[in-house]
């Protein structure tokens, strides 16, 4: 018996020294998730990490306050019942509004993004991975982080810059910084990324054109820091616009209105776009035609919530007769019939004036059954190059108010021509702001060109939006297609007349309560 | 079938001769005889009693058990076999003093405890017959604070003991019969100790200071609670049965407008903003009161509890075999709760060294969650009068389609019609053996392993609610696994010497590891709402996900108790635990303790002091470690998201932080237990102090950093890394007296009370500015800085409505808007009478984020219960009350239900929303010194879509004071007589009535001021709030014995 006790416990201890020599026993990496020690290994990585920043992360912006800021406050379209877009329409808005923080969120979590895999990938990456694709990696996220730094400038001024995220683990509260040094790090990171970034990619991933078209809208925007438009920005504006006008060989799409159909995604105009998929769930797609749709019958069942929202009577009034395909592409008149949205029903009559850009149709219209309200495959573009040929026109005309300039009214007539209207022969500044307005309108590109004027024109900027409230053309209509009347509409809206101070928006107010730092006075970057 | 195994097991009595019993008895505490003690022949009415010199004389049969009794002494049962002589020796009742203490790796009798334990029984804990094991715990141990998540069936607890010694939940240990659980928090909707039966339960056991919760190291800084179930024991089997039955309803309801004041305010409404009136409400007194949603949404339900147990056994085996079925059904619809268990616990004496033995359970719970999936108590609240629950036409009423805004859903019509099931198969087990080496050493092998498998069916239906439709339906069907295990192997060691030195040692070693995986699967487009099978949906749109992970631990232990004459004890503990959550070089820590007990009563000087029974003083100090962390927090992880390019993507998930390192918490605790007026009074009191270092956090960070704490949630957002923060300290006194107020033979009296009070205080955070916030949506309510308690609210605080001219004089801080201050104007944008008057804290003459102040603590200051058992020949009568008080809650519910300018329900009071009147009647509406509130004393703003002043920010308005007592039983019991009962082979017959949530005295104005949180940073919030019902409950406990 004694002997058996005494195996016994021979055993136990035998069993606890051998348990406890397994010194892999508390080595449990995640079963199911990668970890930044195992990744970064191969080009094929650093593909996969790029492109998962080209949707998700901007879920916050697109689904709302792209449209939410970029036209509903600069007076391209209305709702009047909800409070937080009733402020915009009103220039009241509050450190409150939903539409900062979503939107404030969802820029410096892309700049998270881009930050932790940049130095992942300056520090991770193996020497087997060739420096080409290294470095165009990193050009691919400096141009993302830029174009998030570009948005954060136009529409609060002077921000936090972050490069490094994990600083902020130890030291958290920052001071704004100048908005001299933000367009600073933005220029640096795009120089780079025309520098990193090949001239041709798989359709949808940016190139060089990408970087060189949004370098040369940010240095037409910050040419006017300061109050006079500097002739070297303008010129490097310039310079880069021609760039990719002349030299990438990529072309207007020849149809306007096929932009915004999703059978022609990530066409040659396309310099940067969303790259969004079907089937995502809430948080995760495109959600802009389930919330400006007006109908639910034009939009995977349970989406369609546009009703309450149309253009304005001062957008509308700005398109001739002539001017239908862009209009017609843009929004939707009364009576207006889109055979492509709910082919299967026989299209869609419009019954209202409503949003028809980014409206494009059910899961049937699209060939993407997985598609849902969250999720709609249009791969909405952030530039196009529509839009670097105005950038161009702009930076031509310079200081001056009117050009005849030959290469200005070259690329101008293009994109005039491309949407069925005559060509002129002069330009002056205000039909250069119309033509953009028209040709973005719904794109999210008024109120960055009305914060652009505000930079070197702040009387100018103030007083073409108090001429909407002047002219009462603030407000939305109704249009009867029999008669081709149109009826401005009354609202509650009582609006205050905006001032210089309109034109740089409110920080979150959670923003300022958890880091108060933010009410100091801008900080030196550089 | 169970019935019938039972009547087998009870097998006939034999037959024997009368004869003649004398003998002698006495006390075990001085030898005196006992004079007037009890003899009595167990089922017969043959009584005597014992004379002057403590002799009796009484005839019984052989095979006859005799009882003897006395007042303050145990009673005894003896058989009579072959002799004629029983003297005996009767022990002293037994105190608080004699229980056994399960402290971890061993036990104690509660004299020779050194650390802070407090005990549950069994028997005191079916009294408020809680639903799950965690509500016991209320109001019933000194320095616990336990809270309802929610009053849901199964509804998660949260449980605090000594104070919040963190950020992030701090949920004890919990051991049940060896097996370590901790409680996932994830789900607010379940709670995983659901699955064990209370009334299988034997005692619990709460190890609250380090020196006592040392030996479980990592995981028991905020204490232990051990469960032990009942065990089986020597004797004929006993079949006993447990049953009860009742009827919940919810206690309170919120006032709110009912059709008629409805129409009114909405007429009243339109005239002020120029909305067309509704033609329908033309004439409001035309109207009915219309549809009261929360009537419509709670109803009266029915809950039951069976538990058939068989217990007894032999000197080798001894058996415990059990099963309950309890079902409750949930006050608010869409909420259901069923549990079925069995339980066997065996132990086995095999040789005369070695002992085996089993404990088992495996549960099934079913649950539908519903009503927390859907928030439709929320929605009730906010849901209009004027819409039907069901139309006339058969149809589901919703919102009138032709009012903008007004979009709400039928709370009802979701309940019934959305499916949320959950479903889960729960195994507890437990395997020893152990070995007796020599006379004192024994090794305990100990395997514990505990399975859940757990699924999930949703189906989210086609439905019209009026305005609202859904035209898709979705099914998705989740299924999961954990899986826990541990080895175990102690050597204990016990020696006694020279009848004073006695000694106790331990050594052992553990390996942990858990595991999860889960894989979930959804499908859209079913072709009708009847078929819910994902294999129904349409395969176009089968969409799926799945992960797995996997956390071990390592630890090896020790203990050595050191006992000197019954006088002195000494305990020291030492555990080193290794983590798999480290990163290498942090991965182990090293957890010690050491406790001193004092037993004054024992030395000479104090034998003779009568009056004090007993007196003892305990001091304790310890060092702990606790990580409470992710899995892989040295380590930063990507996840799989979807884009166009590449089809699935990774971006960055979790941000690692190498450096991270366990949290530490020291801490001293001083005790004193007396005894006094022969053992009728017992009371002890607690004092400690604790701190904790290196606190581990998911750092909350500005959106800047593109991060969002571990708990927050914003698709896209990198989860924050762990850090180590900062330090906390907690310091409080316990206090807890046992009296028994009244001791005679037919009545007697007994009361209970504990009082806590713990005091927390942030000492260091990372940087000196550095402040932690806590969210109610995405508003920051909570501001937790050095100085300050954790999760304290902070906000702007208000000081009314301005009422007139003279108020903007008085108070001529505004908002500002682009630098300036907001205008006075009933325009857009501006302030106006009827709006909220803002403290200007810092006197700068604009109220910005500078106004804002802390507002109070969700933590309650005194947290206390109070017990009373009465006992008169056979009734029982008990009654318990626990409260809370001095913290404060966030009734956020309030936030929209009383603000006239939203579009949905309203409480009833926003009938009285600020009035503007003109001082002169043919005078502008505009200029501000012609307009006044005719109803000043209102709490409710004016109607108006444009004001600028932030009416509805986080503000004092919506803070209120928490405290609260409430009755949370009184039960009522009679105990049919043992005699009256042997005649039908009844053991015991007690049938009782109860009643719980009895009553709540409170100010606070929600439906329940018992909030509780996982959350200390955004603790006691209110967003329509699962209520704990009120129960009234009729219940039998029935044994049958073979004697």
């Amino acid at each position: 018996m004694k002997q058996i006790k005494l195996y016994i416990l021979t055993l136990f201890a035998a069993v606890t020294v051998i348990s406890s020599c397994k010194k892999d026993f508390l080595e449990r990496p995640p079963l199911s998730q990668i970890t930044t020690d195992n990744f970064y290994k191969s080009s094929s990585d650093l593909r996969l990490v790029t492109a998962g920043l080209y949707a998700q992360p901007w879920n916050d912006w697109n689904s709302f306050p792209l449209l939410a800021i970029g036209d509903i406050l600069s007076g391209n379209m209305l709702q009047p019942y909800n409070a937080d877009l009733a402020q915009l329409t009103a220039f009241s808005v509050t450190s409150q509004n939903g539409q900062m923080s979503t939107s404030w969120r969802c820029f410096y979590k892309i700049v998270a993004h881009c930050n932790t895999n940049i130095k992942a990938i300056n520090t991770k990456v193996p020497d087997s991975v060739a420096l080409k694709n290294k470095n165009g990696a990193l050009g691919e996220l400096r141009f993302l982080r830029a174009t998030a730094y570009f948005h954060l400038a136009q529409l609060w001024g002077a921000v936090p810059i972050i490069e490094d995220n994990d600083k902020l683990i130890k030291d958290p509260l920052l001071p704004r910084h100048r908005l001299a040094d933000v367009y600073r790090f933005i220029v640096n990171d795009l120089r780079f990324a025309a520098a990193a970034l090949p001239t041709r990619d798989q359709a949808g991933r940016v190139t060089t054109w990408s970087a060189q078209g949004m370098l040369a809208k940010v240095y037409l925007t910050k040419a006017g820091i300061g109050g006079n438009r500097k002739q070297s920005d303008l010129d490097s504006a310039a310079f880069f616009a021609r760039n990719v006008i002349n030299t990438s060989g990529l072309t207007l799409l020849p149809s306007y209105y096929n932009l915004f159909r999703t059978q022609f995604n990530d066409n040659p105009e396309s310099l940067f776009a969303f790259q969004w998929a079907p089937g995502v769930g809430y948080g995760n797609g495109n959600a802009i035609q389930t919330q400006f749709a007006p109908s639910s019958s034009v939009v995977p069942p349970g989406g369609g919530w546009g009703g309450a929202i149309g253009p304005t009577f001062d957008l509308d009034s700005l398109y001739t007769p002539q001017d239908s395909v862009r209009r017609k592409a843009t929004f939707m008149l009364t009576g207006d019939h889109y055979p492509e949205l709910n082919a299967a029903g026989g299209g869609y009559t419009a019954t209202s004036c409503s949003v028809k850009k980014h409206v494009v149709g059910t899961a049937a219209d699209n060939n993407a059954p997985t598609m849902d309200i969250w999720s709609s495959p249009q791969h909405n573009t952030v530039l196009r190059l529509a839009d670097v040929y105005l950038v161009y026109v702009e930076a031509l005309l310079g200081t001056n108010s009117s050009t005849s300039d030959a290469e200005a009214l070259r690329v101008f007539n293009m994109v005039r021509k491309r949407a069925g209207v005559d060509p002129v022969t002069t330009i002056t500044t205000e039909q250069l702001r119309n033509e953009r307005r028209i040709e973005l309108a719904f794109e999210g590109q008024y109120w960055f060109d009305l914060v652009r004027l505000s930079y070197y024109n702040p009387q100018g900027a103030v007083t073409l939006l108090n001429n909407q409230i002047l002219k009462n053309t603030r407000v939305q209509f109704s249009y009867d297609p029999a008669t081709g009347k149109k009826t401005r509409n009354t609202n509650g809206i009582v609006i205050t007349p905006p001032t210089i101070a309109t034109f740089t928006l409110p920080i979150p107010a959670t923003e300022i309560t958890a880091d108060p730092k933010l009410l100091d006075p801008p900080a030196a970057y550089y | 079938m169970l019935m019938v195994v039972f009547l087998i097991l009870l097998h006939l009595k034999g037959y024997a001769q009368e004869k003649q019993i004398t003998g002698k008895i006495v006390g075990n505490d001085n030898p005196m005889p006992l004079r007037g003690a009890i003899i009595q022949v167990k089922n017969k009415k043959t009584a005597t009693s014992t004379n002057e010199q403590g002799q009796y004389s009484i005839k019984a049969n052989m095979g006859d058990v005799l009882i003897f009794k006395m007042i303050g002494f145990q009673p005894q049962e003896i058989m009579i076999g072959d002799g004629s002589i029983i003297n005996v020796i009767l022990r002293i009742e037994s105190t608080k003093l004699d229980e056994v203490v399960v402290i971890g790796y061993g036990d104690k009798t509660r004299r020779d405890l050194t650390g802070s334990v407090s005990s549950i029984s069994g028997t005191e804990l079916l009294k408020t017959q809680p639903t799950t094991v965690d509500q016991a715990l209320q109001g019933k141990v000194p320095g616990v604070v336990v809270q309802q998540i929610s009053g849901q069936p199964g509804g998660g607890v949260s449980v605090q003991i000594r104070g919040l010694s963190g950020f992030s939940n701090n949920p004890p240990l919990y051991v049940v019969d060896g097996l370590q659980i901790l409680p996932s928090t994830g789900d607010k909707g379940t709670n995983p100790l659901s699955s064990i039966n209370p009334s299988e339960i034997s005692s619990i056991d709460i190890l609250k200071d380090a020196s006592a919760t040392a030996i479980y190291g990592a995981q028991a800084t905020n204490g232990v609670v051990i469960i032990t179930t009942k065990r089986g024991v020597s004797g004929p089997p006993v079949v006993s049965y447990d049953g009860y039955a009742g009827a919940q309803a919810l206690p309170k309801y919120y006032e709110v407008m009912n059709l008629r004041e409805y129409a009114t305010f909405m007429n009243e409404k339109s005239a002020i903003i120029g909305y067309d009136l509704r033609p329908q409400f033309a004439n409001p007194a035309y109207l009915g009161v219309g549809t009261d949603w929360q009537k419509a949404l709670f109803r009266t339900a029915l809950m039951q509890n069976h538990n058939l147990a068989l217990t007894g056994g032999d000197a080798r085996t001894k058996y415990y075999l059990s099963g309950t079925y309890f079902s409750q059904e949930g006050i608010a619809l869409g909420s259901d709760f069923r549990r079925i268990s069995s339980r066997l616990n065996l132990d086995n004496k095999t040789t005369d060294w070695l002992k085996l033995g089993v404990s088992l359970q495996l549960a099934n719970v079913k649950e539908n969650v519903t009503t927390s999936q859907t928030g439709v108590i929320r929605q009730a609240l906010n849901q209009t009068p004027d819409v039907n629950v069901i139309n006339p036409d058969g149809t589901w009423g919703g919102n009138d389609p032709n009012i903008y805004g007004a979009t709400g859903t039928n709370p009802f019509a979701l309940a019934k019609i959305v499916k949320d099931l959950k479903n889960r198969y729960e195994l507890f087990g437990n395997a020893y053996a152990e070995i007796q080496f020599a006379k004192g050493l024994t090794l305990r092998n100990e395997l514990s392993g505990n399975i859940s498998t757990a699924t999930e069916d949703q189906f989210d239906p086609i439905y019209t609610m009026g305005a609202y439709s859904k035209t898709s339906n979705s099914a998705t069907y989740s299924s999961g696994k954990n899986t826990f295990y541990s080895l175990t192997n102690y050597l204990t060691y016990g020696h006694s010497f020279a009848n004073k030195y006695n000694l106790n040692a331990m050594i052992g070693h553990e390996s942990k590891v858990w595991e999860y995986e889960n894989v979930s699967a959804s499908r859209t487009n079913f072709p009708s709402n009847n078929v819910q099978a994902i294999s129904g949906g349409d395969a176009a749109t089968a969409t799926n996900a799945g992960e797995k992970g996997q956390t071990a631990g390592e630890s090896y232990f020790g203990r050595i108790d050191f006992k000197y004459n019954d006088k002195y004890n000494i305990t020291f503990n030492v555990r080193d635990d290794g983590s798999s959550k480290f990163a290498p070089e942090n991965r182990w820590v090293t957890t010690y303790s050491g406790a001193f007990a004092w037993k004054l009563k024992q030395e000479n000087f104090f034998k003779d002091v009568k009056s004090i029974d007993d007196l003892k003083l305990r001091v304790g100090y310890g060092l702990q470690n606790n990580q409470n962390i992710r899995d892989y927090a040295y380590g930063s992880t990507l996840r799989t998201v979807t884009n166009s390019l590449s089809g699935n993507s990774q971006i960055i998930a979790t941000s690692g932080n190498p450096d991270v390192k366990w949290e530490t918490t020291k801490g001293y605790n001083v005790g004193l237990d007396v005894s006094i007026l022969n053992r009728r009074v017992d009371f002890s009191l607690d004092a400690y102090y604790k701190r904790t270092d290196n606190l581990l956090l998911s750092l909350t960070l500005p959106l800047y950093s593109g991060m969002v704490d571990a708990t927050g949630y914003a698709p896209g957002s990198i989860q924050s890394p762990y850090i180590n923060i900062g330090s906390v300290s907690n310091k409080g006194i316990e206090f807890s007296i046992n009296t028994h107020n009244i001791k005679s033979q037919n009545f007697n009296w007994k009361s209970n009370l504990t009082l806590s009070h713990n005091t927390n205080k942030i000492l260091t955070l990372n940087t000196d500015a550095a402040a932690l916030y806590g969210y109610a949506g995405s508003t920051a309510i909570t501001k937790s800085t050095v100085g300050r308690s954790i999760g304290e609210y902070y906000g702007y605080e208000t000081l009314g409505t301005y009422k007139n001219a003279e108020d903007f004089k008085k108070y001529p801080a505004l908002p500002q808007k682009g630098g300036l201050p907001i205008p006075i104007t009933n325009g857009s944008g501006g302030v106006w009478v009827g709006d909220v008057i803002f403290k200007d804290q810092n006197n700068d003459g604009v109220i910005d984020e500078n106004d804002q102040v802390f507002l109070g603590s969700p933590i309650p200051k005194f947290q206390f219960g109070i017990n009373n058992s009465f006992n008169y020949k056979n009734f029982d009568l008990n009654i318990f009350m626990s409260g809370n008080y001095g913290n404060k809650l966030y009734n956020q519910v309030r936030v929209d239900a009383e603000n006239p300018n939203q579009n949905f329900g309203y409480f009833k009071n926003v009938g009285e929303y600020a009035r503007i009147g003109l001082i002169n009647p043919t005078g502008s509406a505009a200029d501000i010194n012609n307009v006044y509130i005719t109803n000043p004393e209102t709490s409710i703003t004016r109607i108006s879509q444009a004001s600028g002043n932030g009416n509805e920010r986080f503000s004092s308005k919506y803070i209120e004071d928490g405290s609260f007592i409430r009755c949370k039983s009184i039960t009522l019991g009679y105990s049919f007589k043992e005699n009256l009962l042997s005649k039908i082979y009844l053991k015991n017959l007690r049938l009782y009535a109860q009643v719980t949530n009895v009553f709540t005295i409170t100010k606070y104005k929600g439906y329940d001021p018992e909030i509780g949180s996982w959350n200390p940073l955004a603790a006691g919030v209110d967003n329509g709030y699962y209520a704990q019902p009120r129960v009234f409950t009729i219940g039998a406990n029935i044994s049958i014995l073979n004697k």
